[in-house]
């Protein structure tokens, strides 16, 4: 190892409408490079799909080699609170296109947001009426 | 390399995740590449990375796998989670119907309806696997499915008609195979 091996973090957003991928140095201070399914589909209903988001991470992982970054520890995050607690389909596709591109994967975090009892559900008493 | 990865599931699950003389276990170690470590005592269980894990999302699919039997799944299903656009959908019930323990009950025998008839119709409409067990409603499926699913179940825990979901459903169906047609000639032309 003669140059130090330089290590950043991807914070993957995931619901069921986008994947947004934020990749930051190792404090999570400095943005390195963002992508998401919408910068590269054309149409509404493809940003969430397995196949934007693997675009959107090779694409994520050629910006992070110039930079001269070789692995990333990896953030992933659903939309939490009152939405769904399962990451979307963009999750593990990114995570794949990430190692395919030959970037070693660190640690896998969940870091969605849980509430420890915060605002109520949409809906109210008698729940959505259409 | 991914770390360990710990989560809890109930006692009398235990039995279920480990197998008899320890097949399933060891069955779904060998399908996910990774170690699991189970404490029947606590109900406690370690899924950590092997040297030959090559995949980095085993443990995670490693970690579903054994939630989704903790949720009452039988391990045949779970084993389900092992391919890339099926997921797991927990929904717990006092989330919706509050803690009283007659009312969980009632909306869990609404949901299975009588033989389990509503079950049947959803996953039969859907093509998802249900397990209705303590108190959580457990879905595994793909994206779309699942989303109807759940919002079939929603509207039941609401407290909506039978009949009225029966008629959301076959609405959904119907929509998401006219869709899928329509994917299916429109991706390769509007791809890329």
């Amino acid at each position: 190892m003669a140059e130090k091996e330089k290590w950043g973090v991807a914070n993957v957003y995931s619901s069921f409408n986008n994947t947004i991928i934020t990749v930051t140095d190792i404090t999570g201070a400095e943005t390195i490079t963002q992508w998401s399914g919408g910068k590269v589909v054309r149409a509404d209903r493809q940003e969430s799909s397995p196949f934007a988001a693997m675009e959107a991470a090779t694409r994520a992982a050629e910006d992070v080699k110039e930079k001269g970054i070789i692995g990333l520890h990896i953030k992933v995050r659903a939309p939490g609170g009152n939405g769904p607690r399962t990451p979307g389909p963009g999750a593990q596709a990114t995570i794949r296109a990430l190692a395919r591109a030959g970037i070693r994967i660190g640690k896998i975090e969940d870091v969605t947001p849980i509430p420890h009892d915060g605002t109520g559900r949409p809906g109210g008493k008698r729940g959505r009426r259409v | 390399m991914p770390d360990t990865e710990y989560l809890k599931i109930p006692r009398e699950r235990v039995g279920v995740v480990i197998g008899k003389s320890g097949i399933t276990k060891d069955e779904i170690e060998n399908l996910t590449k990774t170690e699991i470590i189970v404490d029947s005592e606590a109900g406690t269980v370690a899924i950590s990375p092997t040297e030959e894990t090559e995949d980095p999302l085993s443990v995670w699919k490693a970690r579903y796998i054994v939630k989704a039997i903790g949720r009452g799944f039988n391990p045949e299903i779970s084993v389900k989670l092992m391919g890339d656009e099926t997921i797991l959908e927990i929904i717990n019930l006092p989330d919706y119907v509050g803690k009283s323990k007659k009312a969980i009950l009632r909306q869990k025998a609404r949901i299975i309806g009588k033989d389990g008839r509503t079950k049947d119709i959803i996953t039969d409409m859907t093509g998802v696997d249900i397990s209705i067990y303590g108190k959580t409603v457990a879905i595994i499926g793909d994206m779309e499915q699942i989303h109807i699913a759940k919002e079939a179940v929603e509207m039941i825990l609401n407290g909506v008609r039978h009949k009225t979901v029966y008629a959301f459903l076959e609405r959904k169906t119907r929509d998401m195979k006219i869709k899928q047609f329509h994917k299916m000639a429109k991706d390769e032309t509007d791809l890329i």
